[in-house]
């Protein structure tokens, strides 16, 4: 069988496992064992089981068909700046290299490119993709209904990056899984919760919820896994809504402490914002494209029509792989025109493109709905990965366990907000993409800027999660998409280890306060080791131009983007690299300080000194085995024969959407121009003055944060007064809580107050009224019905009783009487009749 | 002798049946004795037989043989003679009863 | 002088019926009361003599006087009370009896005299034999002898007075079983204020 027909098989397996055993632990949870430990290990296999066969896709499928991307040879070539297209894929194959096919970058007729841009060849080598001549595989699983033109479908879209998010999101969650059966054991029996105290005073005491917590983990792996394979754009809606609900229930895990319940809500409703923008730029793609799929799809017939990336960079010879105006969208930005009767024909369509001049040209207001369909799918990836402004839930998001943090608030979900921006590059306009870097920017400095006045650790630790967060999107923002992917490998692989290390040490000391912590190192070394392996991750640490730690390579290739991107726009290009060299030498800061604060000098509380311990072996193990990705995994598998030279960058270069390596101008803002990320001076000048400025923030960074809290020559207590003012602004998080509560939240709680009081006085008062009326009329009724009614009624009776009375007076019984009665009666008829003789006769 | 001379016509029948009639009627209107009711009926039974025989007499029909007339004052009188022997009977277990012909004394119906 | 037998006789006739009328009227002795009706009968079937109608004048002093008058006489004996105490009725009532009888009889009188056809002298009399009580009972049977010169047709509706008088012989019958059952001898019970004068 070929990877076409394998890999939708092993991947839709390992996706549907988590399914499975989710099914299993909600019906047989707690039957599972004593107390459900046995759901531990059900949910623990599935996704282990998932992982084998994500691996085995990988390496035994998908790099036995497509070989292993030579990203030195790759260097290599740009540096020759040759043109000719490359030999066919067997020459290489010798050489046991393959080089996928060129990306061919062709200006527009109508562009006004830089004129130092290169010209590369478009190569038409045989390629088994269905969109374009990246390597990837589209098909349907199963149609859920047809709507005229519209499919709605299960489907799926397998590429090289499909296949490295599949194998890190399961290999996370399996070390996850595992350490999280030795953290949760608390919960394999009845708890006290401290933090819960009900009406009567007491602490709530409740029966643990061992099942409950891996059936939720089991359900988000299965949710993530789906969100990265799905093939449309309406099932990523889907599981991305799944997501956020996995997350409202891990967050909220213990749902008695109202800190819990009040940050899943925060949670779940600042996603939902992200999430209106979300289904705006939905309706945008689907009004005017027709089709949710990704790639090109097949109708009943066997019919091929495009996807969306085909029709947003079409393969046609004359705009090769170039982000252009889709046809959908002009049609819709005419369609007045095609109301009024003109042929939409394809050089009718071109000529309306073109139409750019006018401000209400047709080509600028497709190009418009295109930009608004990028923003709005951005927007939803703004609330998933918590960027500014919605970033406020992932802070309170530490409410969950830690093995939630580790998994869902570090590595994966948020994750899945840089996974979709990287999944959509081809949609995005340079415009988008500029705001993309704005947020990302924003986002890492405000973020860095707080966490260095933190407390809790696992504060600490998200906010470092949600600048690195920025980090990626500024990365993606500025063009370097492998950059930012790169980043987002590795530091799913380091955070998630450094969450699970501040697990261990919570665990061990019971309390999240660093203020109570301090040489720790003695009684916990693992944990401490380990961690010091992924602060140097984080900080990007390494020896310049040779090795470092898989944070080094990543962070390296954002700041050499965001380097080149200045160099090519000098007028508004230097925030960016500024602000990422100042967030690295601040993310060193921090971290550093969580090190030595927690695991350094002298503990500040002795009791919990006393009880810290080592954690269990379940538990520290896969911290080893995590250290170690995090050390490793920048770097290419030195060994391993066909495998040998595998990294995460070649496979994402595998993965490189058609088109995205060219460098763009923007239409709207024609200074815009974005640089090619494999462009060979960004290989060997900027590069290396990337390079050094990263090690030397770092390095910065470091030594501070060693001279205040390691070797304790400054005291923080004094710089903290000495910047009062500043530092009242970073730790009440610059006061975006009570900037959202004074305005969201206060006006919804005055417009609810006054209809409630509308309500109680107005409506209320004219029901009570209305109640007192209906009684008044009601003892008017009674008193009209007892007196008037019943009192004729009454009347009447008396009357003819007593009429009755009367007349028995009659009734003498005197026979003489009766006698005289009737001949008064005779005379009485006479009478009549002689007047009615009278009347009628002829006397 | 004026009066003695002039022929009898119904209307001198008529006017003795009509106070023979009346006559018993104030008999029976005021006699206590329920034999003197009896005798009231009698009476008035009698006046009406004289009004009959008067109608059908050859005096208001010179051709006929005054038949209707005296078949009906016929069926009165035996009618009469039923209805007084019924009567009696009644007025005899009254007394037996009551010991006393008084029919003032016969107002148990009184209401 | 020209006296007309026949109106002195039924003046005469006349004035001892009603009479002798009022005489039971006024009278308060019962016994004297049952007298003066027989006179009072025996005078009216004097009267219907004079009027031609002999069969029911025979008839009427057979039935009436002969018959229906005795047994009200064995009814006043059976009754009697003793003393034979009369029981007089209050002035209040004879006034009002008598009132009421006075309208009756006005009106009466009145429709009497203005009748023109049946006035005296209208229709003079015939002088004829007195019909034999073979034609009435001619006619009683349903041959109509006194209605000859009617046509066939309007004389086929007439019928004779059998059936009437079969009826009123069965029903003379069941009276007089009737009677005889409701005067039969019963146990005399105590009577309740027997004591008590009844004074009028």
């Amino acid at each position: 069988m070929s990877a076409a027909e394998q890999l939708p098989v092993l991947l839709g397996t390992a996706w549907l496992l988590p399914l499975a055993s989710f099914v299993l632990i909600v019906f047989f949870g707690p039957r599972m064992g004593k107390h459900g430990i046995y759901a531990g290990y059900v949910a623990t296999a599935a996704i282990l089981l998932g992982c084998v066969l994500s691996l085995y896709g990988l390496f035994g499928v998908w790099i036995s068909e497509n070989g292993v991307y030579d990203l030195a040879a790759e260097h290599q070539e740009h540096a020759e700046e040759h043109d000719e297209p490359d030999e066919g894929d067997e020459a290489r194959a010798t050489r046991g290299q393959v080089i996928r096919a060129q990306q061919p970058d062709a200006a527009e007729a109508e562009d006004d490119l830089p004129p130092d841009s290169k010209r590369f060849h478009f190569d038409t080598s045989e390629h088994e993709g269905k969109s374009g001549t990246v390597k990837a595989f589209t098909g349907d699983w199963y149609t859920l209904g047809k709507f005229g033109s519209l499919q709605v479908t299960i489907g799926y879209y397998i590429d090289s990056l499909t296949v490295l998010m599949f194998c890190m999101v399961t290999f996370i969650a399996t070390c996850i899984h595992f350490y999280a059966i030795g953290y949760m054991h608390d919960e394999l029996h009845d708890i006290t919760d401290h933090e819960v105290t009900l009406s009567d005073g007491h602490h709530l005491h409740r029966h643990g919820r061992f099942p409950r917590f891996f059936q939720y983990l089991s359900l988000f792996c299965f949710s993530m896994l789906g969100l990265v394979i799905a093939g449309n754009i309406a099932m990523v809606f889907v599981f991305w809504e799944l997501v956020g609900i996995c997350s409202y229930f891990l967050i909220g895990f213990y749902i008695e402490r109202k800190s819990a319940s009040n940050a899943a809500n925060k949670a779940f409703i600042v996603n939902r914002i992200g999430d209106f923008g979300m289904i705006i730029g939905l309706m945008a793609l689907f009004g005017s494209l027709g089709t949710f799929s990704f790639g090109n799809w097949f109708d009943d017939q066997g019919a091929e029509h495009p996807g969306i990336f085909s029709q947003v960079r079409p393969g046609e010879q004359e705009y090769p792989y170039r982000l252009r105006t889709p046809d959908g969208m002009v049609k819709a930005a005419a369609a007045g025109e095609i109301a009024k009767g003109v042929e939409p024909t394809k050089e009718q369509v071109d000529i309306w493109r073109r139409d750019f001049s006018k401000p209400n040209g047709y080509g600028r207001q497709a190009y418009w709905l295109l930009i608004v369909a990028g923003l709005g799918i951005f927007c939803g990836c703004v609330g998933k990965s918590a960027q500014f402004p919605l970033h406020v839930w992932l802070p309170d998001a530490m409410e969950g366990p830690t093995p939630v943090s580790a998994l869902v608030h570090s590595a994966t979900m948020v994750a899945a907000g840089v996974y979709l921006v990287g999944r959509f590059y081809p949609v995005f306009t340079p415009e988008v993409l500029l705001v993309i870097a704005i947020v990302g920017c924003i986002t890492l400095f405000l973020a860095a800027t707080i966490a260095i006045t933190a407390v809790d650790i696992k504060r600490v630790l998200a906010y470092s999660t949600v600048s690195q967060l920025g980090y990626m999107m500024l990365a993606l923002g500025v063009g370097g998409w492998v950059a930012g992917m790169f980043h987002l490998v590795t530091h799913a692989f380091f955070k998630s280890l450094l969450f699970m290390c501040s697990g261990s040490v919570i665990h061990a000391t019971h309390t999240n306060d660093m203020t109570k912590m301090g040489g720790l190192l003695k009684k916990m070394p693992w944990t401490g080791y380990t961690m010091l392996a992924g602060c140097l991750a984080i900080i990007g640490a390494g020896v310049p131009f040779s090795i470092g730690l898989s944070g080094h390579y990543s962070k390296d290739a954002i700041l050499a983007q965001a380097l080149w991107f200045q160099i090519k726009n000098p007028l508004y290009g230097w925030p960016f690299f500024l602000v990422a060299s100042g967030g690295a030498a601040l993310t060193a800061f921090y971290m550093f300080r969580l090190w030595f604060m927690t695991f350094v000098g002298q503990p500040r509380d002795h009791h919990v000194y006393e009880h810290a311990h080592e954690s269990p072996r379940i538990m520290y193990l896969p911290l080893v085995v995590l250290a170690g990705f995090a050390i490793f995994v920048g770097g290419s598998l030195p060994f391993g024969g066909d495998y040998q030279g595998l990294a995460v960058q070649g496979l994402l270069e595998q993965a490189r959407p058609d088109g995205t390596v060219a460098e763009s101008n923007g239409r709207l803002i024609p200074t815009l121009h974005y640089p090619s990320e494999k462009d060979p001076k960004v290989h060997r000048d900027v590069h290396k003055q990337a390079e050094l400025v990263a090690f030397g923030t770092a390095l910065a960074g470091l030594l501070l944060a060693a001279a205040i809290y390691g070797l304790q020559l400054i005291n923080p207590n004094e710089v903290r007064n000495y910047f009062r003012p500043i530092y009242q602004f970073l730790v009440r998080k610059w006061y975006f809580d009570e900037l959202y509560q004074a305005l969201f939240v206060e006006p919804t709680l005055f417009v609810s107050r006054r209809v409630a009081e509308f309500d109680k006085k107005v409506i209320d008062r004219f029901i009570d009224a209305l109640a007192r009326w209906a009684r008044i009329v009601a003892l008017l009724d009674d008193v009209i019905d007892r007196y008037i009614v019943d009192g004729f009624v009454n009347w009447f009776a008396q009357w003819t009783y007593s009429a009755g009375l009367q007349m028995r007076r009659l009734q003498t019984g005197n026979l003489r009487q009766y006698i005289v009665f009737i001949v008064v009666g005779t005379v009485g008829l006479f009478v009549l009749m002689s007047f009615y003789a009278f009347a009628n006769a002829t006397h | 002798m004026n009066v003695l001379a002039q022929p009898v016509g119904v209307s001198h029948f008529l006017i003795v049946g009509a106070i023979m009639f009346v006559t018993g009627a104030v008999c029976m209107a005021t006699k206590r004795n329920a034999l003197g009711v009896l005798m009231g009926i009698e009476l008035v039974l009698n006046g009406a037989n004289v009004n009959f025989v008067a109608f059908g007499s050859e005096l208001l029909n010179p051709d006929g043989i005054g038949l209707d007339g005296q078949l009906i004052a016929l069926f009165v009188i035996v009618l009469a003679a039923a209805e007084a022997a019924v009567a009696l009977a009644i007025a005899l277990n009254f007394y037996n009863n009551h010991s006393t012909i008084d029919v003032d004394r016969a107002d148990e119906l009184k209401g | 002088m020209d006296i007309n037998w026949h109106s002195f006789f039924f003046m005469a006739f006349a004035i001892f019926a009603c009479g002798f009328a009022l005489a039971v009227v006024i009278s308060s002795n019962i016994v004297h009361m049952a007298f003066y009706l027989v006179l009072s009968l025996g005078a009216t079937a004097g009267l219907f003599f004079l009027a031609g109608a002999d069969f029911v004048g025979s008839m009427q002093l057979l039935i009436y006087v002969g018959g229906t008058l005795v047994l009200l006489i064995f009814g006043v004996m059976l009754t009697a009370q003793s003393p034979f105490i009369s029981m007089k009725t209050k002035g209040g009532e004879w006034i009002l009896a008598a009132i009421v009888g006075g309208s009756l009889l006005a009106i009466l009188l009145q429709a009497t005299l203005n009748i023109k056809e049946w006035q005296a002298g209208e229709k003079p009399l015939p002088d004829r034999a007195p019909v034999t009580a073979s034609r009435l009972g001619m006619g009683l049977l349903g041959a109509r002898v006194d209605e000859l010169d009617k046509p066939a047709a309007a004389r086929a509706g007439m019928s004779g007075y059998l059936l009437p008088f079969e009826i009123v012989s069965v029903h003379l019958l069941v009276v007089l079983i009737g009677a005889a059952y409701l005067a039969r001898p019963k146990k005399r019970i105590v009577p309740r204020g027997f004591e008590q004068e009844s004074q009028s």
